[in-house]
C-alpha cells in the first residue's frame, strides 16, 4: 500500500503517482557534511559510514559543491536535510522549491529526503528560522496535507524532524510528541528523532526528555540526531556550535534502547572542529550503540 | 484566515517588526518570561541573515568592519526581507542597496565593491558548461572565421565600476594596506568568471570590452574587427581580435564556437 492511498484528502487521488513508503534502510554513523571537511574527507578514508547533506547549500547552479558532492556520493551515502520546506506553513506551497528539491534528490539520489516539523516564513517572507507551532488539531490537518502533497510531488515518504523550541502555545491542545506519533500515522512520513532537540525542548518547557522518547512509535523513526547547544541558565538556545553534552549522550542511550538501531548522525554548524576531533563524537555513536544494543545482526532498519 | 494562519502571521509580525501582539497566546516557561523566550527568535532571525552576509561578503566586512559591516547588515535586513527559501541569494541586493541607501551611497565604492564580490560569488557556483580549447578554434578554415560566433561561459559576467573597488579588494585580499577610495573618470571593465572551480576577474581594455560584449551578443568575428578597427590602428584589428579571442580561449570564459548561421 502506497502512502498517498493511506489517506487520500484530494478528488485527484486517483490519478497519483504511487508513493514509496518503504522503511529506510540503516546506515550506520555518519557526520552532517560540511565544507570545512571536504578535503579531509575526499584525502582521506575516514570511518564515515554515511553523510547528511544541507540540501539548500547544494540547490544552486553549478560549481565546485555540486562537483564535491558528485565525488561524495559516489563513496558514501547520502542523505539529503532541507531547512526551507516550510511544511507547516499557512503560505501556499512552493513549487519551485520542490521542483528543485526534486532536481537534487534525482542527481543525488539520497537514501531520503527529510526536513523539520515546523514553518519558515508567511506573506512571502522567509525568515530562516525553525519556526514552532501550536500542537492543534487544526496544525495537525493542516500539515497531514502538506506532507502529502510534498511526498506525491517527490515520489516518496518523507521525514520529518522535531525541533528545538523556546516559546509554546496557549491553545495547544496535544503535545509535540502526539502531535508528532499522529501526524506520522496520518501522512505515512517518518520520524528524525532529534536527541539534542528533544533536550532543548524539554528544558525550555519543564517536561521530562523521557515521556516524549516514550511517547514516539519506535517502527516511524528513521534517523538520530546529535548536536550540542548553548545553554543560558533559564533556557537553552539549540546553537550546534558545541561539543554533544553528557546529558544528551545519557538521552542518546535511552533513544537507542527504545527505538533500536536508528541512522545516526553528528550535526556541527558553527565552531566546526578539524575532522579528526568530530570523528571522536561520531565514534562515541557507534560504541555506545554497540554497548547497548543487542548484536547488530538483528537491526534490519 | 484560519487560526493557524493568523498566529503565524503575527508570529512573523513580531520577529520582524517587535510587535508584542503574540505573547497573548505565549505562555512564560517554567524559568523564563515570555519576552524573553521570544526574543531567541527575533535575536536569531537579524544574526543569522547578517552572518549570512558576512560569508557572502567576506572583504566588505573585512573593509568595514566588524561594528559598520553589522549595522549595515541590520540595515540591510530590515529593507530587503528574505524572499527566497534559499539562504544562497539573500545578499544579492547589497549592491543596489549600498548604492541607494543613505550614508553607504555618498561612498560608492561601497557598491562597486558588493558588486565585485556578488559576482565573484554568482560565478562560484554558476551552471557547468564544457570550455572550448585552442584546438576548437584551429578545427575552422581560415575562410571560416569571419562567420564565427562565440558562446560565453554561464560563469561570465561583466561589470563596469565607477571607482577602485577592484583595486581595493585586490589590495585587502593580499592582506595588504588597501588604497584611498577614489571615483574614476573611465570606468574599471571587469570579466568575472570561473576556471575551473576558481572565481576569477579580469580588466579589460575599452576595446576588449566592446568586443567581449557584442561577442556575447552573438556578432561575428568578422563584425567584431571592423568595429575593433574603429578604436585603433585598422590594419592591426584582425590581430588584436584574434589576440583577445585566444586569451579569452586559454581563460575558459568560451563554452561554443560556431561558424555562420
Amino acid at each position: 500500500m502506497n502512502v498517498a492511498s493511506q489517506t487520500p484528502v484530494s478528488p485527484a487521488a486517483h490519478l497519483k503517482q504511487p508513493v514509496s513508503d518503504a522503511k529506510p534502510p540503516f546506515l550506520g554513523f555518519g557526520l552532517g557534511l560540511r565544507a570545512q571537511h571536504y578535503d579531509e574527507i575526499l584525502n582521506g578514508d575516514p570511518a564515515i559510514d554515511w553523510f547528511e547533506i544541507i540540501s539548500e547549500n547544494y540547490m544552486i547552479p553549478g560549481g565546485q559543491p555540486l562537483r564535491i558532492l558528485d565525488r561524495i556520493r559516489a563513496r558514501y551515502p547520502v542523505v539529503m536535510h532541507g531547512v526551507s520546506l516550510s511544511i507547516a506553513s499557512t503560505a501556499p506551497p512552493n513549487f519551485e522549491y520542490l521542483a528543485s528539491l526534486r532536481d537534487l534528490a534525482r542527481r543525488v539520489e539520497p537514501k531520503w529526503i527529510s526536513d523539520h516539523l515546523c514553518w519558515t516564513g508567511v506573506h512571502g517572507k522567509n525568515l530562516h528560522d525553525l519556526l514552532p507551532i501550536p500542537y492543534t488539531r487544526e496544525a495537525l490537518d493542516h500539515v497531514v496535507g502538506r506532507v502529502q502533497l510534498v511526498q506525491d510531488f517527490l515520489g516518496r515518504a518523507i521525514v520529518l524532524e522535531n525541533v528545538s523550541t523556546y516559546v509554546r502555545f496557549t491553545n495547544s491542545e496535544m503535545t509535540e510528541w502526539e502531535f508528532l506519533s499522529e501526524l506520522s500515522r496520518r501522512s505515512g512520513c517518518f520520524l528524525l528523532f532529534d536527541v539534542n532537540n528533544v533536550y532543548v525542548s524539554a528544558f525550555n518547557h519543564g517536561y521530562d526528555p523521557m515521556t516524549f522518547l516514550e511517547g514516539i512509535p519506535a517502527d516511524r523513526v528513521v534517523q538520530f540526531h546529535m548536536a550540542g547547544h548553548s545553554h543560558m541558565d533559564t533556557h537553552i538556545v539549540d546553537t550546534h556550535d558545541h561539543p554533544v553534552c553528557e546529558d544528551v549522550w545519557e538521552l542518546y542511550a535511552a533513544a537507542l534502547k527504545r527505538f533500536g538501531w536508528v541512522s545516526t548522525i553528528i550535526e556541527r554548524d558553527d565552531h566546526i572542529p578539524p575532522l579528526d576531533e568530530i570523528m571522536v563524537e561520531v565514534e562515541r555513536t557507534r560504541e555506545i550503540a554497540h554497548r547497548v544494543l543487542p548484536p547488530m545482526a538483528r537491526h534490519t532498519g | 484566515m484560519s487560526d493557524l494562519a493568523r498566529q503565524q502571521s503575527e508570529f512573523q509580525h513580531a520577529i520582524l517588526t517587535g510587535d508584542d501582539t503574540i505573547l497573548a497566546e505565549i505562555p512564560d516557561s517554567p524559568r523564563e518570561k515570555r519576552e524573553t523566550l521570544l526574543g531567541v527568535y527575533r535575536y536569531a532571525y537579524a544574526s543569522r541573515l547578517v552572518e549570512a552576509m558576512r560569508n557572502d561578503h567576506k572583504l566588505l566586512h573585512v573593509y568595514l568592519g566588524d561594528e559598520m559591516f553589522d549595522t549595515m547588515g541590520h540595515a540591510y535586513v530590515a529593507a530587503h526581507p528574505s524572499q527566497h527559501p534559499n539562504l544562497r541569494w539573500f545578499s544579492g541586493n547589497l549592491p543596489d542597496f549600498l548604492k541607494s541607501a543613505e550614508p553607504y551611497s555618498k561612498h560608492p565604492v561601497l557598491s562597486d565593491f558588493a558588486s565585485l564580490e556578488k559576482a565573484l560569488n554568482d560565478a562560484f557556483d554558476a551552471a557547468e558548461a564544457p570550455v572550448i580549447g585552442i584546438a576548437d578554434m584551429a578545427a575552422f578554415a581560415p575562410e571560416a572565421w569571419a562567420g564565427l560566433t562565440f558562446r560565453p561561459h554561464p560563469s561570465a559576467q561583466r561589470l563596469d565600476l565607477s571607482t577602485n573597488a577592484a583595486a581595493v579588494w585586490l589590495a585587502l585580499k593580499a592582506d595588504e594596506e588597501p588604497p584611498d577610495p577614489v571615483s574614476l573618470v573611465e570606468p574599471n571593465r571587469l570579466l568575472v568568471w570561473r576556471q575551473d572551480v576558481t572565481p576569477m576577474f579580469h580588466q579589460l581594455s575599452a576595446e576588449e570590452a566592446m568586443m567581449w560584449d557584442e561577442a556575447a551578443c552573438g556578432l561575428t568575428f568578422g563584425v567584431l574587427c571592423s568595429m575593433l578597427a574603429t578604436y585603433d590602428d585598422p590594419d592591426g584589428a584582425a590581430a588584436r581580435g584574434a589576440n583577445y579571442l585566444h586569451g579569452w580561449v586559454t581563460a575558459g570564459l568560451l563554452t561554443g564556437v560556431s561558424a555562420g548561421a
